[in-house]
């Protein structure tokens, strides 16, 4: 395919050029009818084509002719086609478009109307977008209230396999990542105290840190990956293969269903996960603080002891309660608004982790206030 | 020109493991003929599809398109080979996060390097011939089931090829949409002179397209008879055919 073989001949009389192409006027030859080669002027006046040298050809030769045959219309230059057999006749009579039919999707009104339109439409979009969650957060709650008058009416054949999936399946890394917080805060605390000569404290920067904050913002966060976007993705595909569809028209609640199980399963293990990883996360500060600083074990222990309160740990877990639903409910929520087909499912599944872990910061910001406010 | 046959099976057998689905199945098409395979469900239809158009290789026999042999080409050889065939799937196969037009494009950037102009142009012919022009920007999920049908027709017809297969087509469409794509199938096929290979199950669709029709059967592990339609809807003297072609159900 190394040399080009222009198999177009133009022969110039005054102000017309007679074009004749010559040999497969096929698309994968396309290279060798290049236009740009079109010897036009000022002065053309008339353009005739000419196809009688050509052997063989496919759609490519109609798209061929209509760039001829624009070229000329935009240039204002007389076309006429000459040499066209019956055969090839009958083909560009059954491929060529008939009627010009603008596409219908077309754009009406000036640039900045349709700027405000636009913007007027997204700002739609996200109202019904809020609208939609809130109605659907409402169900979700009264949903979940009514299990205490009428707790059969959730399927809990699903939730011990929820349960293990986004509560024990999520310990390993969880743990991990926790240690290695407490491990990598006693350290740049450490480093800090040790110029004051408060080596003690760290026992109580390490405890409240962990506890309060990283143990279950850190959590969330892991969750969100793991169980959040699971949902999402699970209950999407379900949506587009009709699974929920034949499920409702079962006569089963797709909350009940599917929502449900989802979200008490995450809401009631987040706490534990929080209480194991805070174990851990202090026993990683522990080990910075016995390898850096005058600390022992003893007294490590003995400091947590008086500055941890119970204050400190409770509000740490009900902050992961609170964690827990917003991951759950944003998850199986997302998952319900697939549309269409597998790239909407991934879609969702990336903006159910986005939207927890925004939610979660910000309403860890919220209870940082109320928990100063009452004072835990 | 009767015999210029485009493709020809020869002792074509397939085995999967200890089942074999096909056993020393034979049959020619003709340049330029629809060609429709029928049988009941599960007696190898697919998997003949999957045969001829070189996605599996056949544990015995070979496939022959326009003479080269589709089994034994090389890598290079039988791809190039592929390349003369367009395919339209039985869930149609759309990339649905691409629009019409774009599905249509890949195809044809997939063996050609056109400019811009020359590929929307031909995007345009294409989706006009089955009558989509105006639904270029839509996404599959956008339009209709049959229109879906259809644009994957536009994106198997995308390349010209030489060979159209068609796996139940008409599956999913209600009768008036169906006999529309029938329609279709018969115009591309007289005005382009493309060889088309159609399986289905669809009686009323068999009658008005086929040139010819290659019945299999299960019990045979391949072919019961081959014929022009009309001879095969009055063949009382074999009773599966005459009772598949005129809806007898089967006893046992
Ligand atoms: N990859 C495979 N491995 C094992 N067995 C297979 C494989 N593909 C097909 N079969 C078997 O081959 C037989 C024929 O299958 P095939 O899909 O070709 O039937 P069909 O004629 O297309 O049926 P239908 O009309 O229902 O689509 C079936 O019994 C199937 O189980
Ligand atoms: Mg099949």
């Amino acid at each position: 395919m190394s040399k080009k073989i222009v198999q177009i001949d133009y022969v110039n009389e005054g102000d017309s050029i007679a074009m004749k192409p010559s040999g497969e006027l096929v698309m994968t030859n396309a290279d060798n009818y290049d236009l740009k080669q079109m010897p036009i002027t000022k002065d053309t006046k008339s353009i005739t084509l000419d196809m009688e040298n050509v052997e063989r050809y496919d759609t490519f030769m109609l798209a061929f002719i209509y760039r001829v045959e624009t070229m000329c219309k935009e240039k204002e230059i007389k076309f006429e086609m000459i040499g066209v057999n019956t055969d090839m006749q009958s083909y560009l009579d059954l491929l060529m478009p008939k009627d010009e039919a603008e596409p219908e999707k077309e754009e009406k009104g000036s640039k900045f109307v349709l700027k405000v339109e636009n913007l007027g439409n997204k700002i739609k979009t996200n109202l019904t977008d809020i609208h939609g969650f809130v109605e659907y957060f409402g169900i979700l709650t009264t949903k979940m209230l009514k299990l205490f008058v009428k707790p059969l009416s959730m399927r809990w054949e699903d939730f011990p396999s929820q349960m293990f999936r986004s509560g024990v399946m999520a310990l390993p890394i969880t743990i991990l990542i926790v240690f290695l917080i407490g491990l990598i805060t006693g350290y740049q605390g450490a480093t800090q105290l040790k110029r004051f000569g408060a080596d003690m404290f760290i026992a109580d920067l390490i405890g409240i840190s962990i506890t309060r904050e990283l143990s279950p913002l850190m959590v969330a966060i892991l969750v969100a990956g793991r169980s959040g976007s699971a949902f999402a993705a699970e209950i999407g595909s379900m949506k587009v293969t009709d699974e929920i569809n034949a499920m409702t028209s079962m006569g089963y609640d797709k909350y009940e269903f599917l929502v449900l199980p989802r979200v008490l399963a995450v809401v009631l293990s987040m706490p534990f996960i929080v209480m194991i990883c805070n174990v851990v996360g202090l026993f990683g500060g522990l080990i910075a603080a016995i390898s850096t600083l005058d600390v022992t074990v003893i007294s490590y222990i003995n400091r947590l002891e008086m500055s941890l309160t119970y204050g400190d740990i409770a509000s740490g877990l009900i902050k992961s309660l609170f964690f827990g639903f917003v991951i759950a409910a944003i998850g199986c929520y997302k998952g319900l608004k697939v549309e269409g087909g597998a790239d909407s499912v991934g879609r969702m599944t990336t903006s159910s982790v986005v939207a927890s872990v925004f939610m979660i910061i910000l309403s860890d910001a919220i209870f940082t206030f109320i928990f100063q406010a009452i004072g835990i | 020109m009767e015999d210029d046959f485009i493709i020809e099976a020869q002792n074509i057998t397939v085995r999967y493991g200890e089942l074999t689905v096909l056993e020393d199945v034979n049959f020619k098409i003709r340049r330029g003929e629809i060609f429709v395979i029928v049988g009941g469900s599960g007696c190898g239809k697919s998997t003949l599809l999957r045969q001829l158009i070189g996605l599996e290789v056949p544990t015995e026999g070979q496939i022959l398109i326009e003479g080269e042999n589709l089994s034994e080409a090389s890598q290079d050889d039988s791809s190039s080979i592929m390349k003369k065939f367009g395919i339209l799937f039985q869930s149609n196969g759309l990339f649905a996060s691409m629009t019409i037009g774009e599905n249509v494009k890949l195809a044809l950037d997939s063996n050609t390097s056109l400019d811009e102009e020359t590929a929307d142009r031909i995007i345009d012919i294409k989706l006009n011939s089955v009558g989509l022009i105006n639904y270029k920007n839509f996404y599959p999920s956008e339009i209709s089931g049959g229109m879906q049908k259809r644009a994957a027709l536009a994106r198997a017809m995308a390349l010209d090829p030489d060979i159209l297969f068609f796996d139940e087509p008409s599956s999913g469409l209600d009768p008036l949409t169906a006999s529309a794509l029938d329609k279709l199938i018969i115009e591309l096929n007289a005005g382009l002179n493309t060889t088309m290979v159609i399986i289905t199950h669809d009686l009323a669709s068999i009658l008005t397209i086929s040139h010819r029709v290659l019945m299999l059967d299960k019990s045979v592990k391949g072919v019961i008879t081959e014929g022009k339609p009309e001879e095969l809807l009055n063949m009382k003297e074999n009773e599966l055919v005459y009772n598949f072609f005129n809806r007898i159900p089967m006893e046992g």
